[in-house]
């Protein structure tokens, strides 16, 4: 095996652009391994960690873009770099969406400001290092901002909100999925109507499902204000959070709020909820993960996503249709073994292990690596959060790539003490074009080689009638290859723990 | 579904700048809102320390202070009226001129670290004086630290290449007649001419020869004539040349050409031996950068005004020793900020290559400071081979250069560009946010003393510093405003 590693001096390129060089050079005959990174402290420190030579890596900084080969055999670095200039020349554009779209382009954000003085929202996907920086010349430009960039210092965040609390602005991020500002989506987001039912909070999926929940219910959203991860952290102590709160109340076309999030720290969550007391409007809460909960001093905190859509469009007048909860209760069928769930984000982790438990299984929240030939967690019913720091590091998010949850669904699948594998399928802009075809693919692999022992596919499609995959189609798809489809995580684990359930009645019976 | 009319939480209409990657839009093109991209860079070149610094000043309030004072700055600098008043010695005009003390161009430098154009110059202007009488004895008095050196720039004085002004040197005397300085005065020699000459380190018998008609018939003869036809304005001289087909470094012909039309009238009323009023006229007339010994101190005097503004980042002096490159920021006067003088990128000469080239010399990139050469290359389609060959890529280096500087200049114009000002006042921290350096158009010297002149073409500042300068403007903020300092 030969390292061999070529360095481009002074061409800065995104990281979706780098993973994708990193694709196609890795495509190459020959080549074993092929990893473009820009030539950050970081990034030549992960390098040296994995074989290559600090002398190669040395001279680099992070305006230089690092190519780091495995090579098969010698002579193949002419190919390689043939292939690399041929890519570099097709464009530096990540993606295909926007290119030719036509939309005006400009050579950086201040001069893009200057010239677009009426633009009011900045969105920025850069490295987190960088972020701040953005943000922060956004913010004294008069912007508001969506930061999807994480990594992004926790002192850098805090400054960033005290600032944009005092100028006015909303700081949307960093780590924030997910926003519906005027009508607008931002990040990952679903084609949901407008309507009078506002949404804040951190969690990005959160939103997602709400939105998608509402809409199915006949329900619009007026506003969803994604507030970032760690907005309800102590430290940030909900900073965007109750100022997206105030700005829901405030809105005429806002009648109900709802806010989703992971478990605040304690401090934080009695702040919040003397926060909430103190709203006009009816105020809907989910605490992602928590046990059932109910209403306290006029604050509607509720036990599922599925509860905060229903009792949030209630509140709202909306006329109830069919409940979405029904679906779960079409009959298991009696499954044995192994739970494995496969998520794309730790929303919907918390909040299916919360339901699994509550309908009596045990399911745990395995924080370890796991890959084909590594041991599995110890526990009899795992879930794995593929969105997690364990696995994106320096690959796209799993909403958008499919590789590393179709390789852990093969494996994990596979193994015949499997019995059900739980999964969450989100659509949208932003997300996979057309993710069901490569989850029934994958479930054709498993049945090849289990045959009638294959485990069962319980998945949940988070989406709307017109989101651009279709959620017909995608259902459609997964149906075919023998998945049971549910419209929400919590109506997916339900009937994933009825048929655990049932095989531990039959147990008993037997 | 819905009919109901929404209000929005946001004043005027979604419109979204996005910056960084593309995928990430899909959900804004879907819901119809206008959408523009922003490219993105990693600001300080991507260093960690430099990123936090860039992202200290970025911060609302800071940032607000510091347009404000670069406002002030830029508003200084286009006040400034350059007028020429008249032609002195430098001994009895430069302030704190004295004898045995050798101004030079660039940053401050001993004798140990100077270039060889920049030796060689001293030496002629040890002999020039009387101080020695072979270029040995030279030498030697100039290592002995007998002769003391002083960088230009700290006498409100510049120099093209070598820079070298002794204290008998005769001198252009320019005046700021407007705004923040008025009857502040800038300097600078008069031109030699090209070939052998003392700016690039001859100090063969012929050029000390030629300083001597200068001093003793040109100069004189300059001086009478100014005091016939009074200040000239400069700046306005300058917006005529710059229509003409000069950008004001490289090429200086139109200026040279309208400076002597302005003069003729009263060289020639002047009680001049004809042989004398002839040779002066012949000797400006054949060297077509003449005027840049005046459009130098013309730029000087402006950028002194746009001097000691607290808080503003714009730069108010480029210029190099031949060894080292140094820069100065409005808001630090007299500080300098240095690194390697770079190697020039351009043409030769026939006979000429890189190998013979010195490293980067002269204060001459006080023009680029002020907004010309470089900046205003889409103005001299005429010597486009010196940056790259073609009239898109001086137009594109014009508007690349606006991209890091304060404003438009108000007085030159640039006819290619629809009349556009020159791009002026550039922004340490629009250099370092967009990595950015500023194009200079420049001259290149021989590295051995005495050769001359051996090609021209575009050379870039080293990035040290502008990291330098970072850092100590980052300070002087933070010291300014010390609210800001304060722990979140």
């Amino acid at each position: 095996m030969k390292e061999h590693i070529l360095l481009h001096r002074g061409t800065y390129h995104d990281s979706a652009f780098l993973m994708r060089i990193s694709r196609e050079l890795g495509a190459l005959d020959g080549v074993s391994e092929a990893v473009v990174v820009m030539g950050t402290e970081m990034n030549r420190a992960l390098l040296l960690d994995v074989g290559f030579s600090a002398e190669q890596l040395a001279s680099a900084t992070p305006m230089d873009m690092l190519v780091a080969l495995r090579l098969e055999r010698e002579g193949l670095v002419s190919r390689v770099q043939e292939r690399l200039e041929q890519l570099l020349r097709g464009g530096t554009r990540s993606s295909t969406a926007s290119s030719g779209s036509g939309e005006p382009r400009y050579p950086s954000l201040p001069e893009a400001m200057e010239a677009l003085p009426a633009a009011n929202i900045v969105s920025i996907a850069v490295a987190g290092p960088y972020a701040t920086h953005l943000a922060h010349q956004a913010l004294a430009a008069g912007r508001h901002v969506f930061l999807f960039s994480d990594n992004v210092p926790l002192d850098d965040e805090i400054r960033l909100k005290r600032l944009g609390r005092e100028l006015g602005l909303l700081v949307m991020g960093p780590d924030c999925g997910t926003s519906i500002i005027d009508g607008t989506g931002l990040g990952f987001t679903n084609r949901v109507p407008r309507g009078s039912i506002g949404l804040a909070g951190p969690s990005g999926t959160g939103i997602q499902e709400l939105s998608c929940l509402v809409a199915r219910g006949g329900g619009g959203i007026s506003q969803a204000i994604g507030t970032g991860g760690r907005d309800l952290s102590a430290p940030v102590g909900g900073l965007m959070t109750t100022m997206a709160l105030d700005m829901l109340d405030q809105d005429p076309s806002t009648r109900v709020m709802v806010l989703v999030a992971k478990p605040p720290d304690g401090q934080v969550a009695d702040e919040l909820h003397r926060k909430l007391r103190t709203l006009s409007k009816p105020v809907v809460v989910r605490y992602l993960g928590r046990p059932p909960a109910s209403a306290r001093d006029g604050v509607n905190y509720c036990s599922s996503i599925d509860e905060a859509a229903r009792l949030a469009l209630a509140l709202s007048g909306t006329p109830s249709s069919a409940p979405p909860a029904d679906e779960a209760r079409q009959p298991p069928p009696s499954v044995r073994g192994r739970l494995v769930g496969l998520f794309a984000g730790g929303s919907l982790t918390l909040e299916s292990a919360e339901i699994l438990r509550r309908h009596g299984i045990a399911a745990h929240l395995t924080h370890q690596l796991l890959a084909p030939g590594r041991a599995l967690p110890p526990q009899p019913h795992f879930l794995v959060d593929t969105g997690g720091d364990l696995y994106t590091r320096g690959r796209p998010h799993p909403m958008v790539d499919q590789d590393t949850g179709l390789e852990l669904m093969e494996w994990l699948g596979s193994m015949p003490d499997t019995g059900i594998l739980l999964m969450d399928l989100v659509l949208g802009d932003g997300a996979h074009p057309d993710p069901a075809p490569g989850l029934a693919s994958t479930m054709e692999s498993i049945k090849r080689k289990l045959g009638a022992k294959a485990p069962l596919l319980v998945c949940s499609i988070t989406g709307v009638a017109r989101d651009p995959q279709d959620p017909a189609a995608q259902r459609g798809i997964l149906e075919q290859a023998g998945a049971r489809v549910f419209p929400s995580a919590t109506t997916a684990a339900t009937f994933a723990a009825r048929a655990l359930r049932q095989q531990h009645r039959g147990n008993h019976h037997a | 579904m819905h009919s109901q009319r929404n209000t929005r939480i946001l004043p005027g209409t979604p419109w979204i700048i996005h910056v960084g990657m593309d995928d990430m839009t899909a959900g804004v093109a879907a819901s119809g809102a206008a959408l523009a991209h922003a490219d993105f860079q990693p600001p300080g070149g991507g260093d960690p320390r430099r990123v936090r610094m860039l992202t200290d000043l970025a911060e609302a309030p800071v940032a607000e202070r510091v347009d404000s004072a670069n406002k002030i700055a830029l508003e200084r600098f286009q006040a400034s009226q350059p007028h020429l008043v008249g032609v002195g010695t430098a001994l009895d005009t430069i302030p704190g001129m004295e004898e045995g003390l050798f101004l030079h161009a660039g940053p401050p430098i001993g004798w140990e670290r100077m270039s060889g154009p920049l030796r060689g110059a001293v030496i002629g202007g040890a002999l020039l004086e009387g101080l020695a009488s072979t270029p040995t004895q030279a030498e030697a008095l100039a290592s002995s630290g007998a002769i003391r050196f002083q960088p230009c720039h700290a006498h409100q004085a510049v120099g093209p290449m070598a820079g070298l002004v002794t204290p008998s040197m005769p001198v252009w005397i320019v005046e700021d007649h407007g705004g923040h300085n008025q009857g502040k005065r800038s300097f600078c020699t008069l031109n030699e001419g090209l070939g052998k000459v003392l700016r690039y380190g001859a100090f063969s018998s012929e050029v000390l020869e030629r300083l001597r008609f200068m001093e003793t018939t040109l100069a004189p003869a300059l001086a009478a004539a100014l005091e016939e036809s009074g200040p000239v304005d400069l700046k306005l001289l300058m917006a005529q040349a710059l229509q003409m087909g000069d950008e004001g470094h490289n090429r200086n012909r139109a200026g040279t050409s309208l400076l002597i039309r302005e003069l003729a009238p009263h060289l020639a009323a002047l009680p001049l031996a004809r042989e004398d009023l002839s040779r002066s006229l012949a000797f400006m007339h054949a060297n077509d950068h003449f005027f840049l010994n005046l459009s130098m101190p013309m730029a000087k005097c402006m950028l002194m005004a746009a001097e000691d503004v607290p808080l503003s980042s714009m730069l108010t002096v480029m210029c190099r020793n031949g060894t080292d490159f140094g820069v100065q920021v409005a808001s630090m006067p007299g500080r300098w900020f240095t690194g390697p003088a770079m190697q020039v990128r351009g043409l030769y000469f026939p006979g000429f290559s890189a190998s013979d080239a010195n490293p980067d010399i002269g204060d001459s990139a006080i023009m680029e400071t002020s907004g010309i050469g470089g900046f205003a290359m889409a103005a001299a389609p005429a010597i486009v081979q010196f940056v790259g060959g073609t009239v898109a890529d001086a137009l594109a280096t014009t508007r690349r250069m606006a991209r890091i500087t304060l404003g438009r200049n108000s007085t030159w114009a640039i006819p290619s560009l629809d009349f556009l000002g020159t791009p002026t006042g550039i922004d340490l921290l629009r250099v370092e946010s967009l990595n950015l350096l500023p194009a200079i158009n420049t001259g290149i010297a021989h590295r051995e003393p005495g050769v001359g002149q051996v090609g021209a073409g575009l050379v870039s500042p080293p990035w040290e510093c502008f990291h330098q300068a970072l850092s100590a403007f980052h300070q002087h903020v933070m010291e300014t405003i010390p609210h800001h300092a304060e722990p979140v």
